[in-house]
């Protein structure tokens, strides 16, 4: 809301300068968003006299204007129709920095000297667009006949407006009313209301015995409607006084009937709204639910369809006006209009917000009954109003008035325990200070002695305007707001203290991230919306499904309603099309990329349930495992990292973990190369798949690398799998045996076969058994390879003598052969 | 005999004497081994020849002349250890010293993983908070529009849902007064569930993430992480709240940094107010960051309103509490001089490898 100071000066003094006045509102709750100073960039204009106007000598539509402006008198060239003699005008001096008339984007331009038509033309005369004051190009902005001819435009028309940023709960600080009640309460200034005559209470125009001027026949959505019917009007355009405030608050000039609706809207925050009474079937107005599908052309001349949420003005024939909204094109004041019906009313706030929603019309009026106005407010508002139409309009004057007003709202009381303010504040205030506050404030506090030790109650009387202020706590912040924030101690919570929990799945999810990052990997965090084509691109087939199930969700209860991106559709059900993506925009400028992230998935469960929100690891790389460096030898720069550095990574991280029992076991989820995928199992559960990104795969997010790799784990089964461990895990102070086994198995034996049937073979004393060489050549058969294995022996209470050691080779001996048809190679 | 023996002891001595005489002068470990095999050598060594010599000598005097050339031969042998550690360790520096390298060169390349900065800010504020006894909890980022709004004091239709634009999930009834499922707008909502969980006294603070349905721009991110805190128990103050953000401030920018509260309208508050810290770029005297105003503002906070209290059953004239709200990213953009919050979201290697050098 736009709130010139010169119009608030109107109804409180002002005791700060503008840049304290807004500091101490927002303080205030009352936030100043910005401090505009209209005029401050108005050098070189002046007001001007028209002495003189004549016909340009070469052209038809061109006038010379001479004018003056102190000890200026000066020719200038001006196209604009409305000039006229004996005129009082802006004139812009040469140098002048004015806006441009012309151009449809606000530009500044420096006004130079210039010939038109072969005329020499030394300034020019203003229009309020290039003043900057409206987008009024039409013709020049004429000043008012008191304007001081020779004096600074800035000195006379200049203002400050200040920007204000109006809370919900702060309707009553809709309005410069309003406002200037929050100045003079927080500034312990006087309040100057206008003055408003009263209206008389008749119903004269419709006669004693007719229906009243309006009537309410939904009353549960409608708690008052003032009519005010006015006779005799002249519709003309709107003094300059008054064009000027609409201007400075925001707001387009129509017309004096119109322009005073809306003026009085702007300094009470109550809307108006008036109808041309001779268009009006019956001459009166009923507020009414509209039927269902109820039609009304409103006054931006597009037809409406209703519904029987939404409120209309009707009369005896039809809808005039969506109520609260906007009116009816068919009873608008027009040039020609003399009878006036005066509308001032309380509409029901959530009907007018379902009107203003459904029709996308979230007009001035529409906007301040959606936040719920003081019925009381009406009929002073009517009386504002019709008393600036009869200032306007000298022939008019009022035929009857109505006000339909079932059940009064009346002034509300709220008890504040004393004591209150110090449990709430840690701190208190003298009650005297409290009660001047408060009183500033217009809510009138009455001391209660409590009984004998008892803390006081404070009785506040709340006035109308303040829905807001319901129970004690709401009067704590009227008093804090007021005497300052800046007087609050600052203390710490004193009492118990909470048990010391600590949630474990979090720490976990940051003890693996430490692990990532420590494994050189780079921790991204990506939106958590995604679309399904995103997700598709994970499949060879154009179809995404879950490693888990193999099923693709059914997103109806993860999609959003409304969004803002084309790739936000769905909340996402894994993180791998993200890693890919981001991995695959890093490439651009990285010759290798390691990510991991650490983010919930959601999955989606029956509509209406919310989802599951399970978090996930996903990791991603590709690129050179070693650049150039001095260290490195020709054979191993640029080599591409490949499915084994992702198994370091996964295995250094389940180890230091802590978990025991892992199984890595192929995998054939399709966003992987067949061959080159594995899944991930604990204790014979899955917990995830990793392996190469297909090539098609890595194509499909613009990956050219060489091998991609993409994890994904199930962070909370791998949570699950970590077991709290005390002291050791059985390490034996015995020297361990190390012996190395070379074993010659078939070419499609997996080495974890093997490793598995020799720590079976051994069990228990055999420890592990590492692979550490593997041999295709002439020293084993064509189709078999040798897998080399060291495999460390211990027994927790002896050292092994050499006797045992070589009957477990044979075991190991017997079982591989046996079980692999292997055989070892000496 | 006698005559004879002490001339066999004057050869004792002048092979000690030459021994020693030689060993002094030996300087490499190649001379010191041919010195070895001559004098102490096992088979063919001189000292080891003086005892093959003995049987010259009569059985009486042999004894004494064994025991004079065994004391003979460990004290060169104890010459010779010595001259050997002193010839080894010369060849060992010598050895080094060709052994040198030029330090300057890179070390060999560790791939350095970083931490995203949310997690390193959400990390500090967790280890802050958990000093003054605040447990950090999360919660769903989908939720229901009962503890989104309703619950918080923010009724189905009433203008002050207007604050927040909402995303919604599922399906959308068109009845308003259905409890809907939405992406949260702030970190709220946890406020109402942990109050229903638990009886007073409540110290919690929740980090997570929100969503706003509003467009972008350098400092508005449609999707965001917060952090929100909540005390509740009997005597919990408006001062208490100052303090408490007072010291988190303190920790995050600098002991002298002050909080300055100014009235605001946060439906779940009463009194309400947003905070501002004192310039952390400027320390208060105006700058850039903080547009010439001295104070940053860092978010939202307030008592709980009586009416939240009462939606979870909490008696309002017997409990209190204070409720803030802040945005992570404001934090991270502030303490390292961030201008743009897209920057978060993007994952660059080259924006987030800002980080490695940072820890809490
Ligand atoms: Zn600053």
């Amino acid at each position: 809301m736009n709130v010139p100071l010169s119009w608030l000066r109107d109804f409180v003094d002002l005791t700060l300068a503008p840049g304290d006045l807004a500091a101490r509102l927002t303080m205030a709750g009352v936030e100043v968003e910005a401090i505009r100073e209209v005029g401050a960039e108005w050098e070189q204009v002046y007001v001007g006299y028209v002495e003189g106007v004549e016909r340009h000598p070469n052209a038809d539509r061109l006038n010379l204007v001479r004018v003056v402006a102190g000890e200026r008198a000066l020719t200038v060239v001006t196209g604009a129709p409305n000039i006229a003699e004996g005129q009082k005008v802006p004139l812009a001096l040469v140098g002048a920095r004015l806006w441009d008339g012309h151009s449809d984007e606000p530009k500044r331009i420096t006004l130079k000297a210039s010939t038109i038509r072969g005329v020499p033309s030394q300034g020019m005369v203003c229009s309020e667009k290039e003043l900057g004051l409206s987008d009024e190009h039409e013709g020049i902005m004429v000043l008012p006949d008191d304007a001081p001819v020779g004096t600074p435009l800035r000195d006379y028309l200049g203002d400050t407006i200040l920007e204000l940023e109006i809370t919900p709960n702060l309707v009553h600080d809709f309005s410069i009313l309003g406002v200037a009640r929050e100045v003079a309460a927080l500034t312990a200034q006087p309040l100057h209301p206008p003055h408003v005559p009263d209206l008389p209470r008749s119903q004269a125009a419709t006669g004693t015995d007719d229906p009243p001027l309006v009537a309410i026949d939904a009353p549960e959505l409608c708690a008052r409607c003032v009519g005010v019917a006015i006779a005799g009007v002249t519709v003309a355009e709107s003094p300059e006084w008054l064009k000027g405030r609409l201007a400075a608050a925001g707001l387009r000039a129509i017309n004096n009937i119109a322009d005073v609706t809306n003026y009085v809207m702007l300094e009470w925050g109550q809307p108006l709204h008036a109808y041309d009474r001779d268009q009006l079937a019956g001459g009166r107005i009923v507020v009414r639910r509209s039927e269902p599908g109820e039609r009304i052309e409103s006054l931006d001349h597009v037809v409406r369809t209703l519904d029987e949420r939404m409120l209309v003005i009707g009369d005896a024939e039809r809808a005039v006006g969506i109520a609260g909204v906007m009116g009816g094109a068919q009873s608008e004041i027009g040039d020609g209009t003399t009878n006036v019906l005066l509308e001032a009313a309380n509409f029901n706030q959530y009907a007018v917000r379902h009107a203003m929603q459904t029709l996308k019309l979230p007009s001035d009026a529409a906007v301040r009954f959606g936040r719920g106005l003081d019925p009381n407010l009406a009929w002073e508002a009517a009386a504002r109003a019709t008393a600036l139409i009869l200032d306007l309009c000298p022939g008019a004057r009022v035929t009857g008035t109505a006000d339909a007003y079932p059940a009064p709202t009346t002034e509300r009381t709220v008890d504040l325990p004393y004591g209150e303010i110090a449990r709430l504040l840690g701190v208190t205030y003298p009650v005297e200070q409290t009660v001047e506050v408060l009183g500033r404030l217009d809510l009138g506090a009455t001391v209660i002695d409590g009984a004998a030790g008892e803390e006081p109650t404070l009785r506040v009387i709340v006035p109308t305007w303040r829905q807001d202020i319901t129970q004690s706590a709401d009067l704590v912040e009227e008093i804090i707001r007021v005497i300052g924030y800046d007087t609050l101690p600052t203390t710490l919570p004193e009492g118990r203290t909470v048990e010391p929990r600590r949630d474990p799945l979090r720490l976990f999810a940051d003890e693996t991230r430490d692990i990532l990052a420590a494994s050189g990997l780079h921790e991204i965090v990506c939106y958590s919306l995604t679309d399904e084509p995103s997700l598709d691109r994970l499949a060879t087939d154009g179809r995404w499904v879950t490693w888990w199930e193999r099923d693709r969700p059914r997103f109806d209860a993860t999609r959003l309603v409304n969004t803002l991106r084309s790739d936000w559709q769905i909340l996402r059900p894994t993180l791998m099309a993200d890693a890919l993506k981001t991995l695959s925009q890093n490439l651009k400028f990285r010759p290798t990329v390691r990510l991991f992230e650490v983010r919930p998935v959601y999955l989606p469960r029956q509509l209406g349930q919310l989802p599951v929100e399970r978090l996930t690891l996903s990791i991603a790389l590709a690129g050179e495992r070693t650049g150039r460096s001095l260290y490195t030898t020709a054979g191993e720069v640029g080599a591409s990292l490949d499915f084994f550095d992702l198994k370091g990574t996964v295995e250094a991280l389940v180890a230091r973990l802590g978990i025991d029992g892992v199984t890595y076991t192929p995998s054939d989820y399709a966003a992987f190369s067949p061959g080159r995928a594995a899944e991930l199992r604990i204790a014979g559960d899955l917990i995830g798949v990793f392996g190469e990104a297909h090539p098609q795969v890595a194509a499909n997010f613009g990956i050219a690398a060489a091998r991609t790799m993409l994890a994904e784990f199930d962070a909370e089964a791998l949570f699950s799998k970590v077991e709290k461990r005390m002291g050791t895990t059985g390490a034996t102070r015995f020297q361990p045996t190390v012996q190395d086994f070379a074993v010659v198995v078939d070419e499609a034996t997996a080495a974890g076969t093997v490793e598995e049937a020799i720590l079976t073979a051994a069990k228990p004393l055999a420890q592990s058994a590492r692979l550490f060489d593997l041999y295709r050549g002439e020293q084993v058969p064509t189709g078999k390879k040798s897998l080399a294995f060291e495999v460390t022996f211990s027994a927790p209470n002896r050292a092994l003598a050499e006797r045992e050691i070589e009957g477990l080779r044979r075991r190991i001996e017997g079982a591989l052969q046996k079980r692999l048809k292997a055989t070892l190679r000496a | 005999m006698t005559t004879g023996g002490s001339i066999e002891v004057g050869q004792i001595e002048a092979l000690e004497r030459e021994a020693t005489d030689r060993l002094a002068q030996i300087a490499d470990e190649a001379a010191l081994e041919g010195w070895f095999r001559e004098f102490l050598g096992r088979k063919d060594g001189k000292l080891s020849g003086l005892l093959r010599g003995m049987g010259a000598l009569s059985p009486e005097e042999r004894p004494r002349f064994g025991a004079a050339v065994n004391a003979t031969k460990d004290r060169v042998t104890a010459a010779y250890e010595a001259r050997k550690a002193t010839v080894g360790g010369a060849a060992l520096t010598a050895r080094l010293a060709a052994d040198a390298v030029d330090i300057t060169q890179p070390g060999r390349p560790v791939p350095m993983g970083t931490l995203h900065p949310t997690t390193l800010v959400t990390r500090e504020l967790s280890a802050i908070f958990a000093l003054l006894g605040f447990q950090t909890i999360e919660g769903p980022e989908v939720e229901e529009t009962r503890y989104n709004f309703d619950l918080l004091n923010i009724p189905t239709n009433h203008p002050a849902r207007d604050k927040w634009d909402t995303f919604y999930v599922g399906s959308r009834g068109t009845d308003d007064t259905v409890n809907e499922i939405v992406l949260r707008t702030h970190t709220s909502p946890m406020q109402a569930r942990t109050m229903q969980r638990q009886d007073p006294p409540v110290r919690v603070i929740v980090p997570g993430r929100c969503y706003r349905y509003e467009a972008t721009d350098a400092s508005h991110e449609a999707i965001f992480f917060q952090l929100e805190g909540l005390a509740v128990d009997k005597k919990i103050t408006m001062s208490d709240l100052k303090g408490t953000l007072t010291e988190m401030t303190r920790q995050l920018f600098g002991s002298s940094t002050k909080v300055r509260f100014r009235c605001d309208f946060f439906p779940f508050v009463e009194p309400g107010v947003d905070f501002s810290a004192t310039c952390a770029v400027c320390g208060g005297k105006g700058c850039r960051v903080c547009k010439g105003t001295g104070w940053l503002e860092l978010g939202g906070a307030g008592m709980v309103h009586p009416n939240v209290l009462r939606n979870v059953g909490y008696d309002p004239a017997i409990y209190s509490g204070f409720a803030f709200g802040l945005g992570i990213e404001r934090i991270v953009m502030i303490k390292y001089g961030i201008d743009d919050i897209r920057n978060f979201y993007a994952n660059d290697l080259r924006f987030l490898e800002e980080f490695a050098g940072t820890r809490i």
